[in-house]
C-alpha cells in the first residue's frame, strides 16, 4: 500500500521517515540499559535483544517477575516490548514474537517443546522470505508440519538452514549468542532505591565499590588491568567509563582515583558526565585481570619508584587516553622512520625488561640501528641522528653546485637557509626485501649560517634511479 | 640608622621570606644539592653551583626557528638531571646509609639495584601543536645525544591546559628524574598562578620541571611567572670541523648561545648579566655542558713577536 492510499484511508496517520541508524543506536542504548539485568546482552538487529539470564533471574524474584519488570520498565520509557524466556535463544525469539506462552520452563524435553511450539507459524523459525514462500506453496505452514517429516527431502529442497533453526529451537543444537560486551570477570554493583546525583556521592560509591572489587581480587590473588565503571541513569542512558592500568592493580584508593580521573577527562572531552535525574545503578567491573601476588610491605617507608611511575602513567592515561602515554620501542630496521615506534607505556615495561634482560641481546638489537653504540666512541663521532624527526619528510627546494653534490642553499617552509657546514652523504638503501618500491636516500647533516642543524636527504640516486632527485627535510638537530 | 643596621635588617627579612617560601638556607643548599652543568662550566658559576632540582626552569627559544634548539637544551638538561638522579626520599637515604655500613648486604634485592637510579624515567610531555610543527623526539638521536631513550615516557597532550595538568601530575611524582613539557602556546593558561603551583609541586617532590615555550620566541623578557630560572636559547654555530678534502666544513657539536633571563638563586650566583649571551656546547659522550671556547685562541705571549704588527710592517717597509 502506498502512503497516499494509507493517508486517504486514515487522514490522521502520523508519518515518520525511517532512520535505520538512529534505530540501531536506540537499540544499542536499550541493550546497555539491559545490562543492569544481566551482563550478557546481545543485539538482535533490527528490533530485538537477547539476554542471557542464566543464574540472574532469581535476583529479581524469578523469571516471571523479571519479564514483567523488563516489560514494565521499557513501557515506562515509551517502548512497547514483548519479552519471553526460553531454554534456547530461538525458542525465546519464537515465543516472544509469535507465541502465547511467555515462559518456557527450563526442564521441558524436546517432545514437550515441539508440542508447545508446534502451533507457531514457520515464520517463527526466522527463515528467508523465499524459503517461507516455498514452504507455503508446499502446504507447510506451522512448525508442527515439519517436525515429524523426514529431514532429507526438506534439506534437499530448502537448504540446511531450516533444520538448523529447528534444531536450535528444540534444543537439539546449542547456538551461541554474541554478547555486546564480554562478561566481566569480577563485578561489584550498587543499586539505589533513591537515585544519586551529586559528584561526591558518585565518587564515594565508586570508592566503596572499588573496596568490594579489590577484596574479591585479593581473594583470588589477582589484580585488575582493565576496569570499567558503568553508570545507569534513571532515564535509561548508560555511561561506561573504561580505564586501563600499567600493572595489576588491587588498591581501592588507586582504582577509585583512576576512575574519578576518567570522569574528569570525560568532562573536558565535551561529553561530560551528566547525571540528569540521577543514577540508580553504579557498577564496577574488572574486565581483564592478571596474577598479582601479595606484596611485602616494608617497615621503613616504601621506596617503590617503579610503582610510583606506573601510577603516574595510569593517571595520565586515564585522562588523556592510554595511547597518548607512550614509550619508544626500537625496531631492527634501518629506515629512519621505522627504527623506532611509540608503544603505549601501559602495555610495555621496557625499563623493567632492560634491567632483567642480559645486556648483550639489547646491545645486539641496538647495534642494528646504531653500530657505533657498541664500540668505544671516538671523540670525533658526532651524533649522526637528529633529536627530532618530522612526521613526514618535507620537500625542500635546493641549489647544489653539482647534480649529485650537497646543497649550497635550500628553502624550507619558505625560509632560505645558507649552508655553512655540511657532512654527508650517509647512504640508506631501501628495504628491497619488502614489496614496496622506494628509492635510495642520501642523508646529509647540514648547518646553516645561523647555527640551525638539519638532516636532509636526497631521494633517488642521480642517473641510476632518477633523473632529477628530490630533496627532503627529515629531522632537526639540537 | 647606620649602614650595617640596615643590611642586618634586610638580611633578617630575607631570611624570614626564605623561611616562609620554604627555601631557607638550611633546606635549600644543604639537603637539595644542585645539579651541575658540567665540570668547570660557567653556567654553574653564574647560577650558584648549578640548577636546583625541585624547581621550575623555563626554556624559551630566542628566534622562531630555535624551538628545536630549546628542546635540545631541555633534553640535555634532563640528561644531566638523570645522571645525578638519586631517590630523594628519606627511606632510600637510610637504605643507602645501611648499605654503606654493609649491614644489609643480604637484604639488597639484586646487584642491579645500584644502577636503579640510572634507569629513572624522564617524562616528556609534547603538545600536539609542537609535534605537528617540529616532529617527535627521535629515539636513536636522543641516544646519541646522551639521553637514554628507554627511560623516556612520551606523553602527547592535546592542548596547553592538558600539558600543564600532565606537567603538574608528573612533577608531583617522585620517580621521574626530570619532567619536560613542550608547550605550543602559553596563552591564558600559563600565568603566575599556574607556575606557582608547578614550583610548589616541584619543591614538594624534588622533581625538576623543565618547561619549553616553543612559540614564545623573543618573549622571554615579557613572560611573568614564578619560575626559578629562565633561559633564552639561540642555536649557535658550533665549532666546525675541517673537512678531509676540499669543500665546506663539517658541522660540529651541538651548541647553543644561552642567555639567563631570570635566576632566583639568591646570593649564591655571581656575575649574572641578563644581557650576556653565553656560548655552551653539549658533550654528548660525557653528557655534560662545556663552555664553547673560541677556537682561534690567541697565541701565547712568548710566541709573539716583541713588536706589534703595525710596527713590523713599518720595519719591513724600511728594509
Amino acid at each position: 500500500m502506498r502512503l497516499a492510499d494509507a493517508r486517504a484511508m486514515h487522514p490522521s496517520l502520523a508519518c515518520v521517515a525511517s532512520d535505520p541508524q538512529a534505530e540501531a543506536e536506540t537499540l544499542g542504548a536499550i541493550a546497555d540499559w539491559c545490562r543492569s539485568f544481566t551482563p550478557l546482552v546481545a543485539l538482535d538487529p533490527p528490533d530485538g535483544l537477547v539476554l542471557d539470564v542464566t543464574g540472574a533471574a532469581h535476583l529479581f524474584g524469578g523469571e516471571a517477575k523479571l519479564l514483567a519488570l523488563i516489560e514494565a520498565r521499557l513501557e515506562a520509557r515509551g517502548f512497547s516490548a514483548r519479552a519471553a524466556i526460553g531454554s534456547t535463544p530461538e525458542a525465546a525469539w519464537a515465543s516472544a514474537r509469535f507465541g502465547e506462552l511467555r515462559i518456557l520452563e527450563p526442564d521441558l524435553d524436546e517432545k514437550e517443546l515441539a508440542r508447545r511450539l508446534g502451533p507457531l507459524p514457520l515464520a517463527a523459525l526466522r527463515l528467508d522470505r523465499a524459503v517461507l514462500a516455498g514452504l507455503a506453496r508446499a502446504g507447510l505452514r506451522r512448525i508442527s508440519d515439519i517436525v515429524l517429516r523426514p529431514r532429507a527431502p526438506i534439506v534437499a529442497r530448502f537448504g540446511p538452514a531450516l533444520h538448523d533453526r529447528l534444531d536450535g529451537l528444540l534444543g537439539r543444537a546449542a547456538t551461541p549468542i554474541s554478547p555486546r560486551f564480554e562478561a566481566p570477570l569480577y563485578l561489584a554493583e550498587r543499586r539505589f532505591a533513591d537515585f544519586i546525583l551529586r559528584r561526591e556521592a558518585i565518587e564515594a560509591t565508586i570508592l566503596s565499590l572499588a573496596r568490594d572489587l579489590c577484596t574479591m581480587l585479593a581473594r583470588h590473588g589477582e589484580g585488575a588491568r582493565r576496569l570499567e565503571a558503568s553508570l545507569f541513569r534513571v532515564d535509561g542512558l548508560v555511561r561506561r567509563l573504561e580505564v586501563g592500568t600499567s600493572r595489576p592493580l588491587r588498591d581501592p584508593g588507586l582504582v577509585a582515583r583512576l576512575l574519578c580521573e576518567r570522569i574528569d577527562a570525560a568532562g573536558t572531552d565535551g561529553e561530560a558526565l551528566d547525571p540528569g535525574y540521577g543514577f540508580d545503578v553504579i557498577r564496577l567491573a574488572a574486565l581483564a585481570v592478571e596474577r598479582k601476588d601479595a606484596e611485602q610491605t616494608s617497615a621503613i617507608e616504601p621506596v617503590d619508584e617503579a610503582a610510583d611511575l606506573a601510577d603516574l602513567v595510569d593517571r595520565l592515561g586515564a585522562r588523556l587516553g592510554m595511547r597518548r602515554v607512550t614509550r619508544l620501542a626500537f625496531d631492527a630496521r634501518h629506515v629512519p622512520e621505522f627504527a623506532v615506534a611509540a608503544v603505549p607505556a601501559a602495555a610495555s615495561r621496557p625499563a623493567a625488561v632492560a634491567r632483567k634482560r642480559p645486556a648483550r641481546k639489547d646491545r645486539a638489537r641496538a647495534s642494528a640501528v646504531e653500530p657505533r653504540d657498541t664500540e668505544k666512541p671516538s671523540l670525533a663521532a658526532l651524533p649522526s641522528r637528529p633529536i627530532r624527526l618530522l612526521h613526514h619528510p618535507e620537500p625542500i627546494e635546493t641549489i647544489a653546485s653539482v647534480p649529485d653534490g650537497p646543497p649550497v642553499r635550500f628553502r624550507w617552509r619558505k625560509v632560505l637557509h645558507e649552508v655553512a657546514a655540511i657532512e654527508g652523504p650517509e647512504r640508506i638503501a631501501p628495504e628491497w626485501w619488502r614489496a614496496e618500491r622506494a628509492a635510495t636516500r642520501d642523508y646529509f647533516r647540514a648547518e646553516d649560517t645561523e647555527g640551525h642543524r638539519f638532516w636532509l636527504f636526497r631521494e633517488g640516486l642521480y642517473g641510476r634511479e632518477t633523473a632529477c632527485p628530490r630533496w627532503f627535510m627529515h629531522g632537526l638537530f639540537a | 640608622m647606620s649602614q650595617s643596621g640596615t643590611s642586618a635588617g634586610i638580611g633578617f627579612l630575607r631570611e624570614r621570606i626564605a623561611a616562609l617560601e620554604g627555601r631557607g638556607a638550611a633546606t635549600s643548599r644543604a639537603t637539595r644539592p644542585r645539579v651541575s652543568f658540567g665540570e668547570g662550566s660557567s653556567l654553574d658559576r653564574l647560577l650558584g653551583g648549578g640548577l636546583a632540582r625541585g624547581a621550575l626552569h623555563e626554556i624559551v627559544p630566542g628566534r622562531p626557528g630555535d624551538a628545536v634548539a630549546a628542546s635540545g637544551f631541555a633534553a640535555a638538561l634532563s640528561a644531566r638531571f638523570a645522571l645525578e638522579h638519586f631517590p630523594a626520599n628519606r627511606a632510600s637515604v637510610r637504605v643507602a646509609k645501611m648499605r654503606q655500613n654493609k649491614e644489609v648486604e643480604l637484604l639488597s634485592d639484586s646487584p642491579g639495584s645500584d644502577s636503579a637510579p640510572k634507569a629513572a624515567p624522564i617524562v616528556w610531555i609534547l603538545e600536539d601543536g609542537v609535534r605537528r610543527e617540529w616532529g617527535t623526539p627521535y629515539g636513536p638521536g636522543l641516544r646519541l645525544h646522551g639521553l637514554d631513550p628507554a627511560r623516556l615516557v612520551l606523553v602527547h597532550a592535546r592542548d596547553v591546559r592538558e600539558s600543564l595538568w600532565c606537567l603538574e601530575e608528573a612533577v608531583k611524582c617522585r620517580a621521574p628524574a626530570a619532567v619536560v613539557a613542550e608547550l605550543w602556546t602559553l596563552e591564558k593558561a600559563y600565568d603566575l598562578g599556574a607556575s606557582r603551583r608547578l614550583v610548589l609541586a616541584a619543591r614538594e617532590s624534588g622533581t625538576p620541571a623543565l618547561l619549553v615555550a616553543s612559540r614564545l620566541a623573543r618573549g622571554a623578557d615579557r613572560l611573568s611567572s614564578a619560575a626559578t630560572t629562565r633561559f633564552e636559547i639561540l642555536s649557535a654555530a658550533g665549532s666546525r670541523l675541517a673537512p678531509a678534502g676540499r669543500g665546506p666544513p663539517l658541522p660540529g657539536l651541538a651548541s647553543w648561545s644561552v642567555r639567563i633571563v631570570k635566576a632566583r638563586t639568591g646570593p649564591g650566583g655571581c656575575g649574572l648579566d641578563r644581557e650576556k649571551d653565553l656560548a655552551v656546547t653539549w658533550d654528548h659522550e660525557k653528557a655534560c655542558f662545556r663552555d664553547a671556547l673560541p677556537l682561534a685562541l690567541p697565541a701565547l705571549p712568548r710566541d709573539r713577536p716583541d713588536r706589534p704588527a703595525k710596527a713590523r710592517r713599518g720595519l719591513a717597509r724600511i728594509a
